[in-house]
């Protein structure tokens, strides 16, 4: 028992020791700057389509600064060629998000009196951006780095770098006129040593003008690789606080997890005040940030899964097979049904509590799951019956069921929904407005 | 009779099967409430009555010839151990007890979406302590064994490496009840190797590639991780006899696992490892044996009593792992 006692205590110690690290901070890979722009990159956007091996990923940009400073560094499994790279839609995107966003949803209570039928209405998204990134390049051998491959897609200008070392691969992007985030070094070294390349993307900006883009697209690529991560601990270096990271992973067999950390899902089917209607998106926030915060800021959340086909109810129309192709996926043939499974996992990461890069896996598990908030309209016409007299006193309980769980979901202070709650339920209608049309 | 029934309470507190079905209980109720695992309960019932039911018809098939001898030597009532007898009435009963802690680490690890998946599962992990056996000693770990054949076979069964996260405080929770367990099955040298090759090797990678500390800790608080390396590789039952045998093996399994994971991207790469590595045991077991093996087939010319005390032995010694 001795040696045993021996490991655990030392196991535990090391843990406990080595588990207080210093902090840092983004996704796949950092900003760099060439003048002295305040950059950042709160929150990414990123597409996985993945079947076995072989994999489209797509990163959506927010980047706010001037076109003309992008640059992205993204570690890639492999070496890609030009027709490997491609630039896509930011709308197909953008109805991801509204796709599988968590929703409202609305009931209305029906006549107590009268019983019958009631009806549904559907919907509002949450709030998500778009991430970005990007590079630029000469070749000096002595330095160790090795310009795989050099071409143009779309707007952008695209290197393909590998490196022996990470001095030599720092001091060819600073010669380069790329400027790397103090501390990027150390974190080159893994990706170089892991035998992997350096997507390095700038804006070609003959191109960006000449095109009269509004925005950065999203960059696509395509390779073959059994390494299903995104690598975040790169991002980390320039990014001052949380950062939110939206992955859509389309699959055709079923949910996708992460498994090295918890994925766990958000909360869901809770009956709020009406009010939050008007206010879903602060509500979404506070209810995510207390989410998380109760998990210990270390699980990664799924907000959305499930088959591309459907959706109940929709908060936007699912992607036809047109669109889903631009978002990558590439195993639909026209005679079979699609067969795209989504999952929205929001992770929201900080250097001290996700130190590695994300690791997927793909599963079968095909149980669907959604973000969904109950908002239920009391019956606001006159009521004269004794139902209607029971249900106006189960009203108040209902309502303070309800701000009892808004107050815990997002730690709203209790008194300020009480107060919202009453406002609102006062504002029904007065009888006489149904007498006369 | 009160000496006996002292006794009897004794040994079956003796038996580590039972803190076996305790923990892992435990386990699985604080998966379900604090880690809102999304699992079924009636998966759960579905490979619970899977094992237990073919435990229960292989043992009647299968029947032990150890037993046979233990069963006519009873008859006879030459030994007045009435402790023995009774509990060697038994062995069909007992026996479930290995079936039940299979189908709970089943529970633990295996997510399908079927119920046939898992009774193929629960019924292969089961069967395959009758069918992959040499010298009356199954190789494979059962609840591993059924992992796998769930792995290949169907295309809806999956394992969640990352469900336990890495709180520290499951990590004591498993090394303090493993460690209960490991005393009383005296295998804690397995999960010492295991985890400290595993440590090691990550340690030098984690050092070569210049990632920070964090990272190395992160990856060796999976709860999941620890899990495997307390309650599935010290299953006294499949692995090495010898202490060296386990050394090696558990070391072994270490050095697949650590391959696998980080070369091959296998998220799944320790259960693939101990299953490759599983009939090594069989070879380990031919080299370092010799004092290991008595109980397995008495020799010729001992007095019953002290034969049907072996058997006894080698009952309440059929505690299979998770």
């Amino acid at each position: 028992m001795k040696p045993f006692h021996i490991l655990i205590t030392l196991l535990i110690t090391i843990v406990a020791v080595v588990c207080f690290a210093q902090k840092a901070w983004a996704f796949c890979g950092f900003y760099v700057a060439k003048a002295d722009t305040k950059l950042y990159n709160q929150a990414s956007q990123v597409v996985i389509a993945r079947n076995g091996d072989r994999t489209i990923l797509t990163m959506a940009n927010d980047y706010q600064g001037d076109v003309k400073d992008f640059a992205l560094v993204v570690p890639v499994p492999v070496v890609l060629q030009q027709d490997q790279v491609n630039v896509g839609d930011p709308q197909i995107i953008e109805h991801l998000d509204a796709f599988s966003a968590p929703r409202l949803v609305e009931y209305f209570d029906p006549d107590p009196c009268n019983r019958p039928m009631y009806r549904s209405s559907a919907a509002a998204p949450g709030n998500t951006r778009g991430g970005g990134t990007r590079g630029g390049a000469e070749d000096e051998s002595d330095l160790g780095v090795t310009v795989e491959s050099r071409f143009s897609v779309g707007e952008y200008d695209i290197l393909i770098l590998s490196a022996r070392e990470s001095n030599g691969l720092e001091t060819w992007l600073k010669r380069n006129g790329y400027r790397i985030p103090k501390g990027a070094n150390q974190l080159l070294r893994p990706y170089i040593r892991q035998n992997m390349k350096f997507f390095v993307a700038k804006v070609n900006l003959e191109k960006f003008e000449a095109g009269g883009y509004q925005f950065l697209r999203p960059l696509q690529m395509a390779y073959e690789s059994p390494r299903f991560m995104l690598p975040i601990r790169l991002g980390m270096v320039n990014a001052t606080s949380e950062q939110d990271l939206i992955v859509y992973v389309l699959s055709p067999k079923g949910q996708a997890e992460i498994t090295n950390y918890r994925t766990v899902n958000v909360p869901t089917d809770s009956e709020i005040p009406v009010f939050v209607k008007n206010e879903f998106s602060d509500f979404y926030k506070a209810m995510f940030q207390t989410a998380y915060t109760r998990e210990g800021k270390k699980v990664a959340f799924r907000e959305y899964a499930w088959d591309m086909g459907s959706c109940d109810p929709c908060s936007a129309e699912p992607l036809n097979s047109e669109e889903l192709k631009k978002a990558g996926v590439f195993w639909l043939t026209p005679s079979e049904p699609n067969n795209v499974f989504i999952t929205r996992l929001h992770v929201r990461y900080t250097r001290d509590k996700f130190p590695e890069d994300l690791m997927f896996q793909e599963t079968s598990n095909t149980q669907q799951f959604q973000g969904r908030y109950i908002l239920r309209h009391p019956f606001s016409g006159e009521m004269k019956c004794q139902a209607g007299r029971e249900y106006q006193r189960s009203l108040m309980q209902r309502f303070e069921q309800e701000a009892q769980t808004l107050a815990k979901l997002t730690e709203w202070k209790i008194q300020d929904i009480r107060k919202k709650t009453n406002v609102t339920s006062s504002q029904t209608a007065p009888w006489w407005r149904t007498i006369w049309p | 009779m009160k000496v006996i029934r002292a006794l009897r309470w004794a040994m079956l507190r003796q038996d580590p099967r039972n803190y076996q079905i305790l923990f892992l209980s435990l386990f699985l109720l604080l998966g379900i409430g604090t880690r809102d695992w999304t699992l079924r309960p009636d998966l759960i019932l579905v490979v619970m009555v899977t094992c237990l039911l073919t435990q229960w018809v292989a043992v009647s098939i299968w029947s032990n010839p150890k037993e046979k001898i233990l069963d006519s030597l009873t008859k006879k009532q030459t030994c007045n151990t009435e402790l023995e007898s009774n509990l060697a009435s038994s062995p069909k009963l007992l026996s479930l007890k290995s079936a039940m802690i299979t189908a709970l680490g089943l529970s633990l690890l295996l997510r399908a979406d079927h119920y046939t998946t898992m009774m193929l599962a629960g019924s292969l992990a089961i069967l395959s302590k009758f069918l992959f056996q040499v010298e009356r000693k199954h190789f494979f770990n059962p609840a591993n064994f059924g992992i796998i054949a769930a792995l290949i076979f169907t295309g809806d069964a999956w394992v969640s490496p990352g469900q336990w996260g890495d709180d520290g405080w499951y990590a004591l929770l498993f090394a303090g009840t493993g460690g209960l367990v490991l005393k009383r099955v005296g295998r804690w040298d397995t999960t010492a190797t295991f985890l400290g090759a595993y440590a090691l090797l990550e340690a030098i990678r984690n050092i070569w590639l210049g990632w920070t500390w964090d990272v190395y800790c992160h990856r060796l608080m999976s709860g999941s991780l620890l899990l495997f390396a307390l309650f599935m590789i010290t299953d006294p039952r499949s692995i090495p006899n010898a202490r060296i045998s386990r050394l090696l093996w558990a070391g072994s399994i270490a050095v697949v696992t650590f391959i696998l994971r980080n070369q091959f991207f296998v998220s799944t790469a320790v259960f693939w490892a101990l299953f490759a590595l599983s009939p090594l045991s069989v070879l380990l077991d031919y080299i370092w044996s010799a004092p290991r093996f008595s109980w397995l087939s008495p020799p010729p010319n001992v007095d019953r009593c002290s034969v049907e005390n072996k058997a006894a032995d080698t009952e309440s010694e059929q505690y299979s792992k998770v």
